[in-house]
């Protein structure tokens, strides 16, 4: 019989300025959240450190000190193992393929039980030194990086695009970010609770037109671990787990802008990721009850809701303005707050997303509970949606 | 053709590198030559210029002529740059589908008479800084 993965634990710290200036004379230490989100995640799966095979590691900022950190933490935690221990690394993908290679280690049968986890610290470097270094993650280095481009410059030209071929208002786009706050607010883990008004997100400073200050994600920083296992260990455990019922990947054989020209919003790698997903599930788009996309600004979230066919195209914005996509609407959409609220650890943001979905889907998720959740989905991309990894996952109890 | 020149007095912020392949397509720049390659199998431009055609994957590729002139597929302007750019914010830049098939990302140079918009029918001008040249577009008629 095929195996199948089930995610049955979690853990986090809430998203938020961590890491410490040089010159402060009290360091925060990366190894010493990790041990102890480890340590939690384990407890709340109900597994040993015993069960623990595989372990798949994000790979850490350059500013965290510390190198080959996941190996360095095996040491930490005196943990042995014969499946695999790694750290992957896909920009903004990174957290979700850890999510699918520690999948991987389970479905081939080299580990039971295995860990997906990380660490991102980045908030006390300035913003325009962290660019220096972003500014080559997207696009060509030498044709584009020399123009100026930084990596949200490209998701403001989705919107001002998006804005010309549908007509979407600042309003429209705007009122995503305000839907998520307020999702953010209700969230423990989110950087951003105060609740804020679509006037509020209109009137902030441009940072890449059209997108304001309250268009695109924060810094901070985050860690998480999540517990996979099989679905035969996760029987045993007798408490809800959330079944891994589809996967796909698609990388649309381009680097952030195609030299033929396309349809540059349709997303055309998330819709199809999220076929071969939806396929695997058995499911179609309209049985999905609660999405945690990696969308790190307001028109990537219209976007990606649109290209995996959560809601119609053209119709992404107005969805979130008259409130479709809002917790107690039809389909509640980054119910944790999303990137621009619950914020933006890059390198681990997608484990934020799988923990939402196994709160929602473990029927743990408090005042942002969605009612009688089932099947969630999340997503991980590379460039601009260039890539994209989609997980659904099943409530289990 | 030749691309009209715009001189800055300045030093790029962020040089390209050159290679022994590249170095041809910037120093034609330079003259205010707009070239890319094409596949000799295939016959398909691609852009920026590149050794191996990444349609068919042969290796025989030739300089070929770019359109000079396009239209503005979408914009932004950045206010939030990078340390090495914060001097030249906010700036312009752009995705242009250029005349004869090609679409590229560059710099976009205003003109107070003409404002960005979708659509917008753009030409591809030098801008000619201290140390060498960048691409760029402009509003045109």
């Amino acid at each position: 019989m095929t195996r199948r993965v089930a995610l049955i634990g979690t853990s986090a710290i809430p998203i938020g300025r961590h890491q410490t200036a040089d010159e402060e004379a009290l360091q925060v230490l990366e190894h010493e959240i990790m041990t102890r989100l480890v340590s939690e995640a384990v407890r709340d799966a109900g597994v040993s450190k015993e069960d623990i095979q595989s372990l798949v590691f994000t790979l850490p900022r350059p500013y965290t000190r510390q190198k080959y950190f996941h190996t360095f933490l095996m040491g930490q935690l005196r943990l042995a193992c014969r499946g695999s221990v790694m750290e992957v690394m896909g920009n903004g993908m990174t957290a979700a393929l850890a999510f699918d290679k520690a999948c991987d280690e389970i479905l081939l049968g080299r580990a039971d039980v295995a860990l997906a986890l990380g660490i991102n610290m980045e908030s006390a470097v300035s913003a325009a030194e962290h660019m220096m270094s972003s500014m080559r993650t997207t696009g060509d280095v030498d044709f584009h990086t020399s123009a100026g481009f930084t990596p949200i410059a490209w998701y403001a030209m989705d919107a001002t695009r998006y804005m010309h071929e549908h007509g979407a208002t600042r309003e429209q786009l705007g009122s995503v970010a305000v839907k998520n706050r307020h999702h953010a607010s209700l969230n423990p883990l989110a950087q951003y609770r105060k609740p804020i008004t679509l006037e509020e997100v209109i009137s902030q400073r441009p940072i890449v037109e059209p997108l304001g200050l309250y268009d695109v994600p924060p810094r901070g920083d985050g860690a998480a671990c999540l517990v996979l296992a099989s679905e035969e260990v996760a029987r045993t455990l007798g408490r809800p787990y959330a079944l891994v019922r589809g996967r796909g990947f698609f990388h649309d054989g381009s680097h952030q802008i195609s030299d033929v020209p396309n349809d540059m919003i349709a997303f055309e790698s998330a819709r199809r990721a999220a076929a071969t997903a939806y396929e695997q599930a058995r499911i179609t788009a309209m049985d999905i009850d609660v999405a945690e996309l990696y969308a790190p600004c307001t028109i990537v979230e219209v976007l990606v809701s649109e290209a995996v066919g959560l809601v119609s195209r053209g119709q992404g914005a107005r969805a979130a303005l008259e409130g479709e996509t809002r917790l107690g609407g039809r389909i509640p959409i980054s119910t944790s707050g999303g990137l621009t609220s619950r914020g933006h650890p890059a390198y681990v943001t997608s484990l934020y997303n799988y923990v939402e979905l196994a709160e929602q889907l473990r029927g743990r998720a408090g005042e942002r509970q969605v009612s009688n959740a089932c099947l969630g989905l999340a997503t991980g991309e590379l460039g601009n949606y260039n890539a994209a990894l989609v997980h659904v996952l099943e409530a289990k109890a | 053709m030749t691309l009209e020149k715009l001189s800055l007095d300045s030093d790029r912020a962020y040089p390209p590198r050159e290679s022994e392949f590249t170095k041809a397509f910037w120093s034609e720049l330079g003259q205010g030559r707009w070239r890319t390659t094409r596949c000799t199998r295939c016959h398909r431009q691609t852009f920026p210029p590149k050794p191996v055609c990444p349609h068919c994957w042969s290796t025989d590729v030739e300089w070929t002529e770019l359109g000079t002139r396009g239209t503005l597929y979408s914009w932004t302007r950045i206010h939030a740059a990078p340390a090495v750019f914060v001097a030249e914010a906010p700036y312009a830049c752009g995705i242009v589908d250029l005349d004869g098939g090609i679409r590229l990302a560059c710099r976009v140079v205003e003109r107070d008479d003409i404002p960005l918009k979708v659509g917008q029918p753009v030409e591809m001008v030098v801008l000619q800084f201290r140390d060498g040249p960048l691409f760029a577009a402009r509003p045109c008629a």
